[in-house]
């Protein structure tokens, strides 16, 4: 488990979105850390932060000092900017040591499944599982091996391992992965098949009509 | 080519295409995607285009997902036609793509292949587009 470690300033002014754009444009991110203490709003450096999200996820736990004082979190919302992929705001959620959390943890897969050898292809439905165990069962990511998988065979929640103290919590029969076969394409004459000109002849007839008539 | 089954009204107003897509903004299904980076309509013929141009590329080894389906019709009048007389007769289908819609995800192919694949799908799209994928933890 890899404890990442980030600087955190409270933020004490200078609240909502004009706020937060004066912050952003400061070269900070607004953030907050809630959990069963009192909410605290604080922003963390831009670019450190930018640079840590290439190696932390949701199930990373971090540790934020602000002030004097540490807190061990999860990352548990971002806001992004998508067109730009910048960070606009991030939740973190304080855990406490010993007591049984939730959080999202990625699913890896493994292995090149069998099936892709008679013309199937590898889909991955589910990109996440939620977990409950202590902070320091939490697992990086949940690695499940493909290898086995069949033409049209799949993969459920049920028969994947999790590493110990780990509770998933989404229905064994969840679907994780599969591998489907691929219908080739098969190119058909085009064919409308909408019904809505089915008047439109009539009101055009009109509308020659009616343009006839001005002239 | 894509349209609906049945329409309620057969002309509908041309509405605005205004703001940053709030819906439909994330990659849903596949690993790799195409966003919008500006508001345009998309009609039938460009997403079947850009479909084949996905499809022929990657052969039979990915899969493709549209996530735009072309909902709206739009009218045209005639050639030569004086102004008024009501509107313009119904001419096709288009999907109303917002800045920052994901148009086509794909998955179970390389980035490499994935990222030709979308390149060649964007050639055949009015606007400028992004490649995006999954983030993923080093």
């Amino acid at each position: 488990m890899n404890d990442t470690k980030l600087a955190g300033t409270l933020r004490k002014e200078d609240f909502g979105s004009a706020g937060a754009r004066r912050v952003l444009a400061s070269g900070r991110i607004p953030a907050v850390i809630y959990g069963k203490i009192e909410p605290m709003h604080i922003t963390v450096d831009a670019i450190d932060f930018q640079n840590k999200l290439r190696s932390i996820s949701e199930s990373t736990l971090l540790t934020i000092k602000v002030g004097r004082k540490n807190h061990l979190v999860l990352m548990k919302d971002i806001q992004e900017n998508v067109l730009l992929g910048k960070v606009l705001h991030v939740d973190f959620y304080e855990v406490t040591k010993g007591e049984i959390l939730r959080a999202n943890v990625s699913i890896v897969l493994e292995g090149n499944p069998e099936g892709i050898k008679f013309g199937g292809v590898l889909e991955q439905i589910a990109y996440e599982v939620e977990v409950e165990c202590l902070p320091q069962d939490l697992p990086r990511n949940i690695v499940v091996d493909v290898s086995h998988l069949g033409l049209n065979e799949s993969i459920h929640m049920g028969a994947i391992e999790l590493p110990p103290g780990v509770k998933a919590l989404i229905p064994e029969d969840t679907t994780i992965a599969s591998v489907v076969s691929i219908r080739e394409e098969v190119l058909e004459p085009e064919v409308d098949e909408t019904d809505l000109d089915e008047d439109g002849a009539d009101e055009g007839a009109e509308d020659e009509d009616a343009s006839s008539d001005d002239e | 080519m894509l349209s609906p089954k049945r329409v309620k009204y057969r002309k509908v107003q041309r509405g605005k295409r205004d703001g940053v897509a709030q819906r439909g903004n994330y990659l849903a299904f596949g690993e790799f995607g195409l966003m919008a980076e500006e508001p345009k309509w998309i009609t039938s013929r460009q997403i079947e285009a850009a479909r084949i141009a996905m499809t022929r590329h990657i052969k039979r080894g990915g899969k493709v997902w549209i996530r735009i389906f072309p909902h709206m019709p739009y009218t045209k009048k005639p050639a030569e036609t004086r102004m008024g007389k009501g509107k313009g007769n119904p001419e096709g289908w288009v999907a109303v793509v917002k800045t920052g819609t994901v148009m086509f995800e794909m998955g179970g192919v390389q980035e490499d292949l994935a990222r030709e694949a979308l390149r060649l799908a964007a050639s055949k799209l009015p606007i400028k587009t992004k490649f995006i994928m999954r983030r993923e933890v080093e």
